[in-house]
């Protein structure tokens, strides 16, 4: 397990992962609906395919980035098979330190002038 | 279940069982919800595209976790080899050190009757030792040269009291001194043996 590990130790995440821990970053949820929170975030420029999803999903579990939730939130409503999967604090940890390294990154670019300023609405 | 789901549930036996098993139930739902999706939206082709995207992701991520599996396998294939070169090598000094014993004696070699005692020793501790030792490295989280200290120092000692106790009632001219050395030189034998080996692996493991 990862929980013994720094956040650090995880940097970089893999695109994917960042994506599916920004989607569970505000509530829980299945598989699918990760997929399209992404889907609708990114304006159809992500898009991950089931492998990339749960092949991500399965390494995060593994680390404690993630963990599934015993019940589902709201039975009534969707398909019982579902499964549905929730940040961990240790996840939590890494979501920022990842958006930390990545706003960094940004303004490092900003500094060189890479950034058109009406885009992405500097300063 | 639609056709195209279907087929993509067979297209998943193109991932290790394992992963499979634990996953393939969901990446199928995901597949069917986001297919239905794509054909709502009514765009041209929509099939196409969704089949094809689909297919490059199956190949990539199927790869890969054959690749986190392979690594797995040959990790367990290397600890399974060590243990066996372990094992093997024990009994070839323990069956070295009895047939010389024999030879020793058989022939009346005094070179080997002189060190026929330290002999012994190496021969007792060492298959009750070694027993123990890979016991406790098995089925316990300790520290395996701990284990091997601790379980060749009391095998060790247990086989010195038990003769000490039988040894004058068996031999009336029997002496201590001779098979305590005989033990305390078994011991740094074998625990030397386990150190040099424990060492070796953590200098392959780090290089």
């Amino acid at each position: 397990m990862g929980k013994n590990r720094s956040p650090d130790d995880f940097l970089p995440l893999t695109p994917a992962m960042f994506h599916i821990l920004l989607a569970l970053a505000d509530r829980e949820r299945h598989g699918y609906d990760s997929m399209r929170e992404v889907d609708e975030r990114t304006e159809g420029k992500v898009r991950l395919g089931p492998g990339t999803l749960y092949g991500s999903i399965k390494r995060m579990l593994n680390d404690g980035l993630i963990e599934e939730l015993d019940e589902r939130p709201d039975p009534q409503l969707d398909d019982e098979r579902r499964r549905y999967y929730r940040l961990t604090d240790f996840g939590y940890r890494i979501a920022v330190a990842e958006a930390e390294r990545l706003a960094a990154l940004v303004k490092a670019a900003r500094s060189k002038k890479l950034l058109s300023q009406t885009k992405f609405g500097v300063r | 279940m639609n056709l195209s789901s279907r087929i993509y549930r067979i297209l998943l036996l193109a991932y290790p069982s394992e992963f499979r098993r634990e996953y393939g139930g969901q990446m199928v739902l995901v597949f069917r919800d986001g297919y239905r999706d794509e054909v709502d939206r009514n765009r041209h082709f929509a099939f196409v595209t969704y089949w094809l995207n689909t297919l490059l992701d199956l190949v990539v991520t199927a790869t890969k976790e054959h690749s986190q599996n392979f690594g797995k396998d040959r990790q367990l294939m290397t600890n399974m080899r060590r243990d066996i070169i372990a094992l093997l090598g024990t009994i070839a000094i323990i069956v070295a050190a009895l047939a010389l014993l024999n030879y020793g004696r058989s022939h009346e070699v005094s070179s080997i009757l002189a060190v026929g005692r330290v002999l012994d020793a190496i021969v007792t501790a060492g298959i009750v030792g070694n027993l123990v030792v890979f016991l406790l490295v098995k089925f316990t989280q300790w520290n395996s040269l701990r284990i091997a200290l601790w379980t060749f120092v009391v095998v060790h000692a247990v086989l010195v009291i038990i003769i000490a106790i039988l040894g004058p009632q068996v031999e009336p001219q029997f002496r201590l001194g001779p098979i305590l050395l005989a033990y305390v030189l078994s011991f740094l034998f074998w625990f030397g043996l386990h150190w040099a080996w424990r060492s070796m692996r953590q200098e392959v493991a780090s290089s």
